[in-house]
């Protein structure tokens, strides 16, 4: 005999438990949905430096994420992702300018070529740990402005001094300003990409990244193919940061060997570190961090502006060695103690 | 009885959560006392806390001074040798580098080379291999080594965690006749944590049984064997 | 065939300039378990210490003396203040530490004592060693300071007891611990010693590269890139890695064409990483199997 009550009563749990998580899971929509309608006012009330500040920052957040994907979820450490978002910029101007083609198509171009290039490199890299690998990709970072500065591959790349690039229109005659219209696009790609790597780790293959991460031997023994996830976590990574290179070159206009040195592959990761490893959300922070405080710094001393930016990490780390995330933990942890 | 190591409602957290609720307990000068008990009953924790390697609260005392503001080098420099879970050896190292760290807080150079002697002494198969580096020794022989390690130091109590586990039953006999030897022989007094309770009970004077961080019964040894419905529901035989 | 001694012979001068990079790497390494990615700037600052000194009357010998044991201090500041603290955070915390640190010190070099080259002298002069078209006094003080640097460290990590400490300190705290070490003290004993290697392998390089803020900057990753192909275990390995590092550099730079000058570190550097990827721990680095 069917006993209803047990149903009813089954059903009751079930629903509280959709319920409950459905609690948690309107919450972060909720803070999603007020930070884009935050951001999508921006442009309207900032200056249009301002404008084009706030775009470099979703670039370099972009460029962060795909780091964090390698480093902080996958465990690989990599000083090189300068190179990466080289390639991004260079298929950029490349594409638009000896072959006339719209920005538009350049990024899912670079996408392909940037993620190849970063499965090429993951391969042999697969035997390096730690200081080993940091060592390999420190080469990639110092590779990359002097590969650039050959002479063959003058007429393309432009050599030393780079290639200017034409800023883009808004489509279709919006009213909007070629820095507003950047804007956007910037941020509809941000977007894209956030929610694609916040599903990518919830997905069995982000735990089996995170697994790889942990503890190699145990992730083997489950049946985790280590040197395919750990090529293609290098893949993806190498697109994330090529597809911000790519959005850079075009919003900044301009393409040169020496803005892509081993500098910007320690500010990615300085990026990381402040935001959070391991942490998406992060990214916007460090990028914020990275973008804004060295100019900070400049204020304070003209002359020891280094040392002033130096001695801000240094304090960061002490404090917050957990950068933003490890501030945020403590911080709602702190909140949730009555409730309990 | 003087009591040479005594412990008094010890506490003991990792990290927020507490493993030990106030225990209490002594080891008396010269004799082997035995914490036995399930897995994950606080033996381990107990060994942790009186070295200094976690956080803990209540006191404890060696002989007279307390060991609460110590750290854990400090508490070894004061004769506490600890072998730990995990045999603790130095992988990389030589079998005879490894005895002459456990040796390295001491100044006095002849009583070191005698007491290398010793171990090599109670344990020819660590002679044998002296120059091997210690990660390719055998489980036993690690174990044999940790000890020897442990002896080096002239401890004047040994903290034992778990000895006999991994090991097979010849060799966790030869290692217990050797304990009982150290302790009549030269008077060292040790504290045994073991799941292996007849072995144990064999060799000690004095049992505690701790349950989830609580002692729940103590006595001789003795006592320990002869209570047949403790046997039964703690000990397993 | 001229050429080739004569690059073999440039590659074996800059590679001891590599090898005491090396050295100081390595040394840290042992001492604390992480690549010093500050030493060339702590080298650099080290130097102009020196530098300063001789400024404000003192002899050679007694600035040298003095920035050496002025760097051994600072290092174990530097440690006490910046890297204790987070011993426990995240390897990339103390990453993005080090960055901070090499940022600091560069500045600071700058702003007291400007960008410009500054000559720095060498301690027996740089004349042809005894006529020698091939060899400098300066170059043969290198080599000799560089093997003697060598013997210290081996002699003192295999002879004494405080060498063994500190090795044993790195390689397992916990245990080192039980036997009484005070792992804290060896860490920053590793940190004055390398500062103090540094120092001394700053004061060596400058006179070849004039002494200005950035003259460690592609030293060091020479250094780096040498310390990881012998093997980080290894201070032996590290001085064979800086002149095979050197002379790599010099023999690419020569005979690979079409990118002379240009790629001569890149190749360098992707020599190296084609030996790592067949040999993972570097040429002479402890293979550690581990054990389930």
């Amino acid at each position: 005999m069917v006993d209803l009550s047990e149903i009813a009563s089954g059903f009751r749990h079930a629903s509280g438990g959709i319920v409950g998580v459905g609690r948690g899971r309107n919450r972060q929509v909720a803070i999603a949905i007020e930070t884009i309608a935050i951001l999508a006012i921006l442009p309207f009330v900032l200056h249009p430096f301002f404008v084009f500040q706030v775009t470099m920052v979703l670039i370099y957040a972009i460029a962060i994420i795909g780091l964090n994907l390698l480093t902080g979820f996958n465990g690989q450490l990599s000083l090189g992702h300068a190179a990466f978002y080289a390639i991004g910029a260079y298929t950029a101007a490349i594409m638009m300018n000896s072959f006339g083609v719209s920005y538009f198509w350049t990024l899912p171009a670079a996408a392909v070529i940037c993620f190849m290039f970063g499965f090429l490199f993951g391969l042999p890299a697969l035997r390096l740990d730690g200081v080993y690998l940091a060592l390999a990709t420190f080469a990639l970072s110092v590779a990359t402005p002097q590969i650039l500065k050959i002479h063959i591959f003058e007429q393309w790349t432009g050599g030393v001094q780079g290639l200017v690039i034409a800023k883009p229109d808004a489509p279709l005659g919006l009213p909007l300003t070629q820095d507003q219209w950047l804007y956007f696009f910037t941020l509809a790609v941000t977007i894209i990409m956030y929610v694609a790597a916040t599903n990518l780790i919830r997905t069995r293959t982000g735990r089996a990244m995170m697994a790889i991460r942990d503890n190699p031997l145990a992730a083997r023994s489950m049946g985790i193919n280590n040197p395919i996830y750990k090529a293609v976590t290098f893949g993806v990574s190498g697109l994330y940061t090529g597809i911000a290179g790519t959005l850079g070159a075009i919003v900044v206009q301009f393409v040169a060997p020496d803005s892509f040195t081993i500098y910007l592959s320690v500010a990615f990761l300085v990026g990381l570190v402040v935001g959070g490893v391991g942490w998406l959300p992060g990214a916007f922070f460090g990028a914020a961090f990275i973008l804004f405080v060295p100019n900070v710094a400049e204020h304070f001393s003209q002359g020891l502006s280094g040392a002033v930016y130096g001695l801000m990490l240094i304090v960061l780390m002490l404090v917050m060695p957990g950068g933003f995330a490890g501030a945020v933990r403590i911080v709602s942890s702190f909140l949730k103690k009555p409730s309990v | 009885m003087t009591s040479l190591l005594d412990v008094r409602n010890l506490h003991a957290f990792y990290g927020k959560t507490a493993a030990l609720h106030g225990i209490t307990f002594q080891v008396d000068e010269g004799s082997v006392t035995a914490l036995l008990g399930a897995n994950g009953a606080g033996k381990t924790t107990t060994l942790r806390a009186i070295s200094g390697m976690i956080k803990r609260s209540g006191e404890i005392l060696l002989r007279e001074g307390s060991l609460m503001k110590s750290q854990t080098e400090d508490i070894a420099r004061l004769g506490v040798a600890h072998v730990p879970e995990g045999r603790g050896t130095f992988a990389k190292q030589t079998v005879e580098n490894n005895l002459r760290l456990g040796a390295i807080s001491r100044q006095d150079k002849a009583g070191v080379a005698g007491d290398m002697e010793m171990v090599y002494g109670l344990f020819p198969i660590l002679k044998k291999r002296r120059t091997q580096q210690a990660g390719l020794l055998s489980g036993g022989e690690q174990q044999m080594l940790a000890v020897g390690r442990a002896l080096m130091l002239r401890p004047k109590l040994l903290l034992l965690d778990e000895p006999s586990f991994g090991l097979a039953p010849l060799v966790v006999r030869e290692m217990f006749g050797i304990f009982r030897r150290l302790n009549k022989e030269q008077g060292v007094s040790i504290l045994l944590v073991e799941q292996n309770a007849s072995i144990a009970l064999d060799l000690a004077d004095h049992a505690y049984l701790i349950e989830t961080g609580r002692i729940v019964l103590a006595g001789t040894s003795a006592d320990m064997r002869n209570n047949e419905q403790l046997r039964n529901s703690y000990l397993g035989y | 065939m001229e050429l080739l001694g004569q690059q073999l012979t440039a590659g074996i001068a800059s590679g001891t300039i590599y090898a005491c990079i090396a050295l100081a790497l390595v040394m840290i390494y042992q001492a604390i378990g992480h690549v010093n990615f500050a030493q060339g700037e702590m080298a650099m600052f080290s130097t102009f210490i020196a530098w300063q000194l001789m400024r404000w009357g003192l002899p050679y010998w007694a600035a040298f003396a003095g920035a050496t044991v002025i760097s051994f201090a600072g290092g174990v500041l530097i440690d006490r203040l910046m890297f204790r603290p987070i011993r426990t955070a995240a390897v990339l915390t103390q990453i993005v530490m080090f960055v901070g640190l090499l940022a600091v010190l560069n500045s600071a070099a700058g702003f007291i004592w400007d960008f410009t080259s500054k000559p720095f002298p060498p301690p027996f002069g740089a004349d042809p060693l005894l006529g020698s078209r091939l060899v400098s006094t300066h170059q043969a003080t290198m080599v000799v300071a560089t093997f003697l640097l060598l013997v210290l460290l081996y002699v003192f990590f295999r002879n004494t007891r405080v060498g063994l400490a500190m090795q044993s300190a790195t390689e397992d705290p916990v245990s080192a611990r039980l036997v009484g070490i005070r792992v804290e003290w060896m860490i920053a004993l590793g940190w004055g010693m390398a500062a103090a290697i540094g120092a001394i392998a700053g004061m060596l390089i400058a006179p070849v590269v004039f002494l200005e803020p950035n003259m460690m900057r592609g030293i060091l990753l020479y250094g780096f890139a040498a310390a990881v192909l012998g093997g980080l275990s290894s201070p032996g390995g590290a001085v064979f890695g800086g002149f095979a590092v050197g002379i790599i550099e010099n023999l690419a730079g020569t005979y690979i064409p079409v990118v002379g000058g240009e790629l001569k570190l890149t190749i360098a550097l992707f020599i190296i990483i084609s030996v790592l990827v067949v040999r993972p721990t570097g040429l002479f680095g402890a293979t550690h199997t581990p054990r389930v």
